[in-house]
């Protein structure tokens, strides 16, 4: 008996959102500070790790997650102003020193804590029926939340001063300069939203996996593929990216083989590069 | 023994025109090129020393296995420095070479029980292929692009190994025969490789071709309206990376491996990245500063796990830290130093050189272009990414 | 190989050792370091190798004598618990032979060096070599605990024709590679655990004589696509529906790497299962944290690697509940009147209990000591002899190797007079603190499988 399409049809729902605020702040770094930001799955790490000592210190799960976020985007600014900021005009060096960046947050929790899977609750415990499937609670309320953020970052983005001044800088630098932006601060912005954002996606997959030094490298291989699917700099792009992804793997996993678990996004990516190398949707605006 | 190796490959390459006599003249060799050749000669005499000790350092097998890794090492970044230094498209996943040289020539003797000495050739070929493949799409993406398909096809190549296990030996890895299993003959190979592979690359990149490469790499449009076609230049470069890095992929797994190819020997990101770093730290095109920062870094890795010290307040013994202590200087040197250390020192002599004799060839822009006034290599590649990731985030001209 | 000849010329070496070595701890890890310096320092400065391993132990101690000092490697990932057990173990046998008059009639002490392999062939193959290498070159070695770096690793043994007693590694390739060439590879052999073949036989009886009792009628068997499980998984294949009298569902192999089980546990949850069977390791974590996060309707266990640690239970947060798994020996079972000392011997010494690893590398250390005892000399020849025809009293059963001719050659024998290794469940004790309680086989069962609680 083969799994319900049902069954399927809710991981790619869950997945999707998750992927999607992950590749997000991924593609606002690369769209509008110009910055292919390697170390973007460190964040998670940091996020997961962070939940972690919270948890064992007696916090509550569900408070881990704003404070998760407040501290990778702390994370994200240190690592934008201290290093990538100063070599921002060398795209070679960002890429390499992203990596290095995150290679060596890996490494921190590698000695710290080791290679073992260390094991965060669910923000809530227990399951739920939905047409006749049983579905884990946590990962109701990690899609749930995973969807207001991005409706709040659509709003934010489309409807405030500040999220217009973000597309600005990304359609333009000189054109937001000379309308009084200050591009400086909008990418500092971008970067704790970005960076925040990963962090809290790092507690979510925490909560419904597990916390290890190398969680955030197959997210950021995702991410990736989602960008280049989704367009370079566009959020809803990101969406419906992650989308794909997600629903393309699940369906990889449930009816071709679970060994191909990650490898089919590669592929498309790979695929789409050589077919339409400006990417599938090619550059898209940030227009939400 | 050297000597001839050096010389052999380089003798049929067609694109030489200055003479190799013209490279080789000592008269024209600076303190650097000096102090090369010294070691070079050094590595070539060391297996011969086995058993003295110098200076409290004893050539022994360890020593010896470990500058054969080096080399191997070394002769990957140079690989990687022949097609990313030189092209400037920058490949995040050059271990795909390695690996399909290493895997190929594995795979086929024990599938189909081939004797070695076909296998590895054939090793060498299937990683030109490979090469080529990875070649044509690098035409026509833009460079942020390629990097991120060289960055996941060793992975999909990986996570394919996994799925079919039995031939490829899945993550764990395969057995498949050794070459030979003495220190000293796999040293011997190394080296031969070594100096054959770095003699291959400085004429090769010292000619006319690696003028055009270098070109290539400043202005391509200007390279095809001078009536040369850079993608057959490009493509070049990438199957000879290829070759030799298929070629030491495949030698590795059968001497320095002991007859066993595993991912994480070839294929890791790990290994894409430190390749990567060893020639940026050495100095980006330049084909030495590879050599070099590939050598270094084997050894460097390979000791500083020795080191009997505990870092103060953590109380964490630095053994067992080491990778992430020698990521963090990999960070602190790419932040500081971005143009390589190697590259830095020879613009200090060469500077000293400049004042004492104004008579410095025509030829520095190939082997680097580190002539004093002029970007460096690395800013030339860099200007070409910016450009191209310009284009990508359509931010057209748009320089403020 | 002109200067590879036989080392009787480190006369200089050794003494310099000996004098740096007047202590009778376990130094660390310093393959060229301190003696190479001595080396250099004390004029040896001739043509002799420098190498006290290559050719074999044969080169030390002149042959046909037991060195004062005994060097014995252990190599494993420090930072996994299932690699400290390898360091630590090795070191409190050391500690204990050291303290009880040491090897031979003229008490010559033991030395451990250790290595930490990262996990990773590469790392793995470095410090094997540092090791092996130079003036202090240990004349055996012991450890390991991944099949991937002891695949990568058996080249060297060969070629270094030093004895290596493997722990932790269940591959059945390593003594395949005897049965090629037993000439070359004879220098291996296994001390724990049992190979991944008889762990099949070893589930398939499990499974014959409880899944009746546990009321699993329908099964599904989860493995990691790993090398040590595919000899599980054939056996499973073969044997399990007939044998054990169960409905064999599926039969799946997980890929490495594998981070989302959830795919998974729906389509065993759409075949109705009562339990899944599993040979995992390396992703036994996430597996198991998952299936019980989300409170699936099936029992769940087999081989599981982490939740064979002492401490899985809390790390866990109580995820553990009910899972069970085959393991060498738990601290409280008594396997063989070794077992429990030797337990609280090292909780007392690092704090906690050690893993399966831990209780091989430890009968690894004394079986050596013993073959070194009977050969009257470290020579890997004469050890390979002595070992053969042991037969050891261990923590974790009667330790014997399978000679040269048969199917396993130089493996550890598996039976229920040798050593054949318990399954033990974590059950809540009255306060609610995880408790590893043996269920099997009859005589060792402290008490009965019990079902997860929310099934």
């Amino acid at each position: 008996m083969a799994v319900s399409p049902v069954t399927v049809g809710v991981n790619v729902l869950l997945l999707g959102a998750l992927y999607a605020i992950v590749a997000i702040g991924f593609t606002l770094i690369f769209g509008v500070g110009g910055i292919l930001n390697l170390a973007h799955g460190a964040f998670l790490t940091v996020g997961g790790y962070t939940a972690y000592y919270l948890v064992n210190a007696g916090i509550p799960v569900w408070v881990t997650v704003p404070v998760a976020g407040i501290v990778t985007a702390i994370g994200g600014v240190a690592l934008y102003k201290g290093i990538l900021k100063k070599v921002a005009d060398n795209p070679v060096s960002v890429l390499i020193l992203s990596l290095v960046a995150g290679l060596i947050v890996e490494q921190v929790f590698l000695v710290l804590e080791g290679a073992q899977p260390l094991v965060v609750p669910g923000i809530v415990e227990g399951g739920i029926g939905i047409l006749g499937d049983n579905v884990e609670l946590n990962r109701l309320v990690v899609f749930v939340v995973s969807w207001l953020v991005i409706g709040a970052l659509f709003y934010f983005v489309n409807e405030t001063k500040t999220g217009q001044a973000i597309l600005a800088t990304s359609m333009s630098r000189k054109g937001a300069a000379i309308v009084g932006i200050d591009a400086d601060n909008v990418f500092t912005l971008t970067w704790i939203v970005a960076a925040g954002l990963a962090g809290v996606a790092g507690v979510f997959l925490a909560t419904f996996q597990t916390v290890t030094p190398l969680m955030g490298r197959t997210p950021l291989l995702l991410s990736f593929s989602i960008v280049v699917l989704g367009g370079l700099g566009s959020i809803r792009g990101s969406v419906i990216g992650a989308y794909l992804i997600s629903f393309l793997d699940q369906i990889t996993v449930q009816y071709v083989s679970p060994r191909l678990a990650g490898i089919s996004g590669l592929v498309v990516l790979v695929a789409v590069l050589l077919v339409r190398p400006e990417g599938l949707f090619g550059r898209e605006l940030t227009e939400g | 023994m050297g000597a001839e190796t050096s010389e052999a490959p380089a003798s049929d390459e067609e694109f030489e025109e200055r003479t190799l006599a013209e490279i080789m003249d000592p008269r024209e060799f600076g303190w650097p090129t000096r102090l090369g050749l010294v070691g070079l000669a050094t590595l070539a005499v060391l297996p011969v020393l086995r058993g003295y000790g110098f200076l409290g350092i004893v050539v022994n097998s360890q020593l010896l296995t470990n500058i054969t890794g080096a080399m191997f090492f070394a002769v990957f970044a140079m690989s990687w420095d022949m097609q990313s230094g030189y092209t400037g498209e920058i490949s995040f996943g050059h271990g795909l070479f390695f690996g399909v040289g290493g895997y190929a020539s594995a795979i086929l003797q024990t599938q189909l029980g081939m004797d070695l000495l076909v296998t590895i050739p054939l090793g060498m070929v299937a990683a030109a292929v490979a090469g080529l493949l990875i070649g044509f799409p690098s035409l026509r993406l833009q460079g942020p692009y390629f990097s991120l398909i060289t960055l996941v096809t060793p992975i999909i190549l990986i996570g394919l190994f996994t799925f079919a296990p039995d031939i490829t030996g899945g993550a764990t890895g395969l057995f498949t025969e050794p070459l030979t299993s003495g220190a000293v003959e796999g040293y011997v190979i190394a080296l031969v490789l070594f100096l054959g592979s770095l003699g291959l690359f400085l004429a090769i990149t010292r000619s006319d071709a690696g003028i055009v490469l270098t070109a290539i790499r400043e202005d391509e449009l200007a390279v095809e309206a001078a009536g040369l076609n850079p993608a057959k230049f490009k493509l070049f470069s990438f199957v000879l990376s290829g070759l030799v890095g298929g070629l030491a992929g495949a030698l590795f797994v059968h001497t320095y491996a002991g007859g066993f190819v595993a991912p994480s020997d070839l294929l890791a990101l790990v290994i894409s990245i430190e390749v990567i770093i060893a020639s940026i730290l050495g100095g980006i095109g330049t084909i030495t500063g590879a050599a070099i920062g590939g050598l270094f870094l084997f050894l460097f890795r390979a000791y500083i796990a020795q080191v009997d010290l505990t870092v103060p307040v953590v109380g964490v013994p630095i053994n067992e830290i080491y990778f992430l202590l020698f990521t963090v200087a990999t960070l602190v040197v790419l932040f500081f130093v971005p143009e390589g250390v190697v590259t830095r020192i020879l613009m200090r002599a060469r500077r000293r050189a400049d004042t004492e004799d104004d008579d410095e060839g025509p030829d520095v822009a190939a082997d680097g272009g580190w002539t004093e006034g002029e970007p460096t290599t690395l800013e030339r590649i860099v200007a070409k990414f910016v450009r191209e990731l310009r284009e990508l985030t359509g931010d057209r001209g748009d320089d403020l | 190989m002109a200067n590879d000849g036989n080392q009787r010329g480190t006369d200089a070496n050794e003494a310099a050792n000996d004098l740096g070595s007047d202590r009778r701890t376990f130094l660390k890890a310093t393959g060229l370091g301190a003696t190479g310096v001595a080396a250099g320092l004390a004029g040896c400065t001739g043509p002799s190798d420098g190498d006290g391993g290559d050719g074999g132990g044969g080169g030390d101690g002149g042959g046909g004598e037991i060195p004062e000092t005994i060097r014995v490697g252990a190599l494993g990932p420090a930072e996994a618990p299932f690699g400290s057990s390898i360091l630590n173990s090795a070191e409190l046998a050391a500690q204990e032979i050291n303290d009880n008059g040491g090897v031979g009639d003229k008490g010559a002490t033991i030395e451990v060096t250790t290595g930490d392999t990262k996990d990773d062939p590469g790392t793995a193959r470095q410090r094997y070599g540092e090791m092996t290498s130079g003036g202090d070159a240990a004349h055996v070695t012991t450890g390991i605990f991944g099949s991937e770096q002891l695949l990568a690793l058996m080249g060297n043994i060969a070629d270094k024709e030093t004895v290596h007693l493997s722990t932790g590694a269940a591959t059945p390739e390593a003594p395949a590679k005897l049965q090629d060439n037993y000439e070359r590879f004879k220098y291996w052999f296994r001390a724990g655990p049992v190979n991944s073949t008889f762990l099949g036989d070893s589930l398939v009886q499990y499974a014959a004589e409880r899944f009746e009792k546990m009321g699993w009628e329908k099964v599904a068997f989860v493995a990691e696509d790993f090398k040590w499980t595919e000899p599980v998984t054939q056996t499973i294949e073969d044997r399990l529906a007939d044998e054990a009298g169960v409905e064999v569902t599926s039969v799946r192999r997980v890929a490495e790497g594998t981070e989302d089980f959830s795919p998974i546990y729906d389509q065993l949850e759409s075949e109705d299962i009562d339990g899944c069977y599993t040979a995992l390791a390396h992703i036994g974590n996430t597996s198991l944290v998952q299936w019980a996060k989300q409170k699936r309707p099936f029992g769940y266990g087999g081989i599981h690697v982490p939740t064979q640690l002492p401490s899985y239970y809390e790390a866990t947060k109580g995820a553990a509940i009910a899972t069970f798994s085959q393991t060498t020996a738990t601290p409280t079972s008594e396997i063989t009147e070794k077992t429990v000392p030797y337990a609280n011997a090292y909780k007392e010494n690092y704090d906690k209990f050690p893993v399966y690893s831990g209780y091989s590398t430890y009968d690894a250390v004394y079986m050596l000591k013993k073959a070194i005892e009977e050969a009257g000399s470290v020579n890997g020849d004469d050890l390979v002899t002595a070992l053969e025809e042991m037969s050891h009293t261990g923590t974790s059963g009667q330790l014997e190797f399978y000679g040269a001719d048969e199917e396993f050659p130089h493996d550890l024998k598996y039976g229920p007079e040798l050593a054949q290794g318990v399954y033990f469940q974590w059950q809540a004790d009255s306060e609610g603190e995880g408790v590893q309680e043996v269920i099997w086989p009859d005589e060792l069962a402290t008490t009965e499988y019990k079902s997860p609680p929310w099934v």
